[in-house]
């Protein structure tokens, strides 16, 4: 499933995405895009977090964008399992780079509900990569 | 944004919070209610990931922390390092179990859990003068 098939069809109602990364100058960029483009965004610095998130009966989520590599008890792809298991029908996009990432989230924005496009995404990425060359990480963004 | 004489009137960007709390559904929670009083929102899980963000080029105005949280330090030690090295970054401490003289040296404000957004909202706006 693309985030076309995802978005396409529910661009009134405030859609919910869910977004798991680790490194957090990558995750607050990403989340501040896509609120920007009109989503009401969930962040989850791991995959358990974001298990304890899908698990509430109240909190809607409609899209999960996800790091593959991560700490604590399961990564990404565990947690893809798990959706696929006990969320059948909830989309997942896994993301192994933040370039991936920056790529999902602008293909999210022009998809779905969108406010307005402040940037493209390639600023989003290179905003990310000055980021993390300001503190010195060790990140793939490419 | 232009006024009806043509004039470009400048929208003041809005004022970014640093939430910094260990529990991802209070996170939440914290986050959604600033973010729907129209403040940016930067969430942070830990002290360790709070520094990061304000050794970066990411711009924030106040910073809100739980005391109890994993890592390096809590969220006490965490704004003894904020007052040493962003002296002008209002901090907010919120938590369930004060200290019982906080020291309030270390903020410029104590909150006690559990958390009342109302009275959040009201120290926030107080401190950064919104």
């Amino acid at each position: 499933m693309t985030t076309s098939d995802v978005t396409s069809t529910t661009n009134e109602a405030v859609q919910t995405v869910l977004v798991v990364e680790d490194e957090i100058l990558v995750r607050c960029q990403i989340a501040a895009y896509l609120r920007d483009c009109g989503y009401r965004v969930i962040e989850a610095v791991h995959a358990d977090e974001a298990l304890i998130v899908l698990q509430q009966p109240d909190l809607d989520v409609h899209v999960v964008m996800s790091d593959v590599e991560m700490p604590g008890s399961i990564d990404g792809f565990g947690l893809a399992r798990w959706v696929r298991s006990e969320r059948p029908g909830l989309p997942i996009i896994l993301c192994g780079s933040a370039a991936k990432a920056a790529d999902a989230a602008a293909d999210l924005c022009e998809d779905g509900p969108t406010l307005t496009k402040p940037y493209e995404p390639q600023a989003l990425l290179d905003r990310i990569r000055r980021l993390l060359a300001g503190v010195g990480d060790r990140i793939s963004v490419s | 944004m232009g006024e009806p004489n043509g004039k470009q009137v400048s929208v003041p960007a809005p004022k970014a919070i640093l939430v910094v709390e260990d529990d991802v559904l209070i996170r939440l929670t914290i986050a959604d209610d600033l973010i729907a009083a129209g403040f940016n929102v930067i969430q942070a899980a830990s002290a360790d990931e709070a520094l990061k963000v304000l050794r970066s080029i990411v711009s924030v105005d106040l910073i809100l922390t739980d005391i109890r949280m994993p890592g390096s330090f809590d969220g006490l030690g965490l704004a003894e390092q904020v007052r040493a090295g962003w002296p002008d970054l209002k901090i907010v401490v919120l938590s369930g179990g004060l200290p019982a003289i906080p020291p309030f040296n270390l903020a410029d404000a104590f909150l006690s859990k559990p958390y009342d957004f109302s009275a959040i909202l009201a120290v926030v706006k107080q401190l950064l003068g919104v």
